[in-house]
């Protein structure tokens, strides 16, 4: 066994993973050698779909590009293709953005402080961050109507105001949820045990993290100053805008840090926002065609910097969508990292970039079981139908 | 007659079905126990019988590359050694079934066979889970092994015998736990990693490795060796509350104290979090043995001075 | 303000590889390079700490304009800069940026795949998301790119 390599696969199908990827480690007894990754599970071409749809369809199929930060993929594509027609949405409907944006990074971060917990075996903060999580998707679905892939956006603005009932909802609401990050804050920083699983474990210093080209809370878990809603503000950003939370240790349990201290700041400007909610019109009119143009759209999702690249030809469709989300460079950090750590410690190391396959993978052709039959998208769909039925 | 005894205490009470049914009922206890701490609902209380019913009626699938002999009969082992076990322990606050001077020594690795097993069972396999599983479950053995050991035989000495009976005899006039607190502690804590409960459930982290050393296992063989987890807890609950909390001489004592301590078993698991195999070991090495050892040694001297 | 310095620095640092070199939006400059230059101009960005490499796209303007587009974005705060690569779509190569850029491969592998652009010196070129029976040479992010190609 000494001279072969003893490769434990973590993937596609595994209980670490909450999707699908494929890890191979190469172990020496419980040290990790070497670590590759092979993506691509969940690539359903939404790049390619976008470019056969117009602008209002894609906006809804890159919603749909992952089920956590959906409202995030929206937002940018919108901002894109708002700024190529050259309209700008109206106030109150850029405050409601914002405040969705950072109800589901609350949504997102809580859900990965459980999920982070579970890796590390803590399973009672796993299920307590769970419970309150339930808190912020009562309500986000009580400003949009839906828990997950909300639609709060439209081409111009957005589809769903927020009434004085509702701010009142997300003021109790988010008492309560400060309350409990409180809690967690504690936890997380001073909980024996958990310490011994989190500190010192998977250190990125400043130098590695700027070399890999980390972004978001993990690179400010290493002490990158790198946040797009400070550097580069969009929606209200520059009037309410957050604070850089950054730690310099650059370990796991920094990294836990930054994102529950990172909540206290969406708290903070959820209420700045709620008090301060610009009157107005939802929507701007936005028209059918785009000229022929190229923007860069980015925005801070929970996981990093999320940057979309869109090309408009003159149609009302787009040329060409470019999606970049943040898991992609962090990723890489991940195979870099987990070498020379204790196999028990990567599932911890794995999670503590927050990695979403479903991002990564934009684009798949279903295969049917035995015959090597490709499926066009009109199979694939009427299949979909009759399955249904 | 005496034959017809001997099957029925083998068999039926105390040792056969009903200590299976204890096991399991406690197996619930604990899962309940968690569950209410970690804010969840738990399962039914018939919800690990029904899972065992489900796993026995199920086809055992015997994967490809293993020794289909070893494969089957490991589970089946591994279960006996248990039940043998409970034989020879006070188990609801009867005197033990059999009993033998230096029996303590043989229950303990009675005990110990169920882990063995577990971790021959996943050497068996060609699964990588398992190996890495198995490694770490034998790992596991042989750090909280000689602790537990030691800090049951704190009780043996003071009672100056390795008969369990007359420990159990012995530590029913008095609460041993005041004496030897540390004795205590380290036999609580070393029966959670005979159990592999959390936080020492690395060797089946299911994060890393999936179900460690049994991934392989389904059906009856997954049964037989959740069964005998059952009853091990039960009868690790039942020497530690027989010898360090002032015995279990009836029924009421012996479900008092062994929930009681479940109860303490359960608030460990949802409190901590996983160790890994490395600080168990560490754990263990460095302090449980330490400490058990340091007790032990003053209960020679103290035993030394007062003769 | 800070924006505007960032992007005058960058454009000075680029100046002396820069074919053609325009602002398409506030914040951004677009600066066309030829293939053989990327790694020098990357290089010069690095060597400044001018940002990071965000995102690499890749562009198909159509099969009559006979090129394709491989379009490298750095950003520095609120400041992006592209180096826009053209190559021939009959043979198009670009060098791989990983000696400037350790954390590139993802990035390249991901353009090779899609586009078929050739990216020499890359050290690993297995696939990242299509799936390993793909058939060789077809890149689904290509225009012309029909699912009958898939064959079937």
């Amino acid at each position: 066994m000494a001279s072969e390599k003893f490769v434990i696969p973590i993937g596609p199908q595994h209980p670490a993973l909450k999707e699908p990827g494929h890890f191979e480690f190469n172990v020496d007894g419980e040290i990790v050698t070497d670590a590759s990754v092979r993506l691509g599970y969940v690539h359903r071409g939404i790049e390619k779909g976008a470019e056969t749809r117009n602008f209002v369809q894609a906006e809804y199929l890159v919603e749909r590009i992952c089920g956590i930060c959906s409202h995030v993929h929206a937002t940018a594509f919108c901002l894109g293709v708002e700024r190529l027609a050259g309209v700008e949405a109206p106030p109150r409907a850029q405050a409601i953005r914002q405040i969705v944006a950072e109800l589901e990074r609350i949504h997102s971060h809580l859900l990965w402080v459980g999920v982070a917990a579970h890796e590390a075996g803590f399973d009672t903060l796993f299920m307590y961050t769970w419970r309150d999580r339930e808190t912020v998707m009562n309500l986000l679905e009580g400003i949009t109507g839906n828990r997950v892939n909300y639609s709060a956006n439209v081409l111009g603005g957005v589809k769903c105001d927020i009434g004085p009932e509702q701010a009142e909802a997300i003021q109790i609401g988010l008492n309560f949820l400060e309350e409990r990050t409180r809690h967690y804050l504690e936890v997380v920083s001073s909980d024996a045990m958990f310490l011994r699983r989190t500190r010192g474990i998977g250190v990125m210093t400043r130098e590695d993290a700027e070399r890999m080209g980390v972004v978001g809370p993990t690179a400010r878990a290493s002490g990158v100053p790198r946040d797009v809603r400070i550097d580069a503000p969009y929606l209200l950003y520059a009037e309410h805008p957050v604070e850089l939370v950054i730690e310099e240790a650059g370990d796991l349990e920094a990294r836990f840090k930054v994102r529950v201290r990172e909540l206290f700041e969406s708290y903070r400007v959820i209420r700045e926002l709620l008090t301060a909610l610009p009157e107005g019109e939802l929507t701007a009119r936005i028209p059918r065609r785009i000229k022929p143009a190229e923007t860069i759209s980015r925005v801070e999702a929970p996981r990093g910097e999320l940057f979309y690249f869109i090309k408009s030809n003159g149609t009302d469709s787009a040329e060409r969508v470019k999606v970049r989300t943040p898991t992609l460079p962090n990723m890489a950090s991940v195979l870099a990292l987990s070498v020379g750590h204790q196999l028990a410690d990567v599932p911890m190391i794995l999670a503590g970039i927050d990695p979403c396959f479903s991002c990564n993978d934009r684009m798949a052709v279903v295969k049917r079981n035995g015959d090597e039959q490709v499926w066009t998208w009109e199979q694939l769909r009427q299949y979909g139908i009759e399955y249904y039925r | 007659m005496s034959t017809l005894t001997a099957l029925m205490a083998l068999l039926f009470f105390p040792g056969g079905l009903i200590i299976l049914l204890v096991g399991l009922a406690y197996e619930w206890a604990d899962r309940k126990l968690v569950a209410r701490f970690q804010n969840r609902i738990g399962p039914r209380w018939f919800q690990p019988l029904a899972d065992i019913v489900k796993l026995l009626a199920k086809e055992e699938v015997v994967p490809q590359g293993v020794h289909p002999g070893l494969f089957v009969t490991l589970p089946v082992i591994a279960l006996s050694g248990a039940l043998t076990a409970a034989l020879y322990v006070p188990v609801f606050g009867l005197a033990p079934s059999y009993s033998f001077s230096g029996d303590l020594i043989v229950t303990v690795y009675l005990l110990s066979l169920l882990t063995l097993c577990t971790g021959l069972a996943g050497a068996n396999t060609l699964n990588r889970f398992s190996l890495i599983g198995a490694t770490r479950t034998l790992t596991q053995l042989f750090s909280y092994e000689a602790p537990f050991l030691l800090a049951l035989l704190g009780p043996a000495l003071a009672a100056g015998s390795w008969r369990i009976s007359a420990i159990a005899d012995y530590g029913a006039d008095r609460w041993l736990i005041l004496a030897q607190p540390v004795g205590f502690v380290v036999a609580l804590i070393g029966l959670m990693g005979k159990l592999e409960l959390p936080p020492f459930d690395a060797p089946e982290a299911e994060t890393e490795i999936v179900a460690g050393a049994l991934t392989e296992y389904s059906g009856r063989g997954l049964a037989l060796f959740r069964l005998g987890k059952g009853v091990e807890l039960v009868v690790g609950l039942t020497l530690v509350a027989a010898f360090y909390l002032g015995g279990v001489a009836n029924p009421i004592a012996f479900f008092a104290k062994t929930l009681a301590l479940l109860g303490v078993l359960a608030g460990l698991q949802s409190l901590l979090a996983r160790l890994r195999i490395d600080q168990t070991v560490g754990l263990w090495w460095r302090y449980g043995t330490i400490l058990a050892l340091v007790q032990f040694l003053i209960l020679i001297v103290w035993k030394g001075l007062a003769a | 303000m800070e924006t505007d310095t960032c992007l005058q620095k960058a454009a000075e640092l680029l100046a002396p590889w820069a074919q053609e070199t325009i602002e398409p939006e506030p914040g951004r400059v677009d600066v066309a390079v030829a293939p053989g230059d990327l790694v020098a101009a990357a290089r010069a960005l690095m060597d400044a700490r001018w940002g990071y490499l965000t995102a690499i796209t890749g562009l198909d303007p159509g099969e009559e304009d006979g090129r394709l587009e491989a379009l490298y974005h750095f950003a520095c705060g609120a400041a992006i800069v592209t180096l826009r690569v053209r190559v021939p779509r009959t043979r198009p190569a670009v060098p791989s940026l990983i000696d400037v850029i350790p954390s590139v491969s993802f990035y390249e592998r991901e353009l090779m795949e899609m586009f078929g652009i050739v990216v020499e010196g890359t050290p690993n070129t297995d696939r990242l998301f299509l799936p390993e029976d793909w058939p060789d040479g077809i890149y689904p992010l290509r225009k012309d790119f029909r699912m009958e190609q898939l064959g079937g």
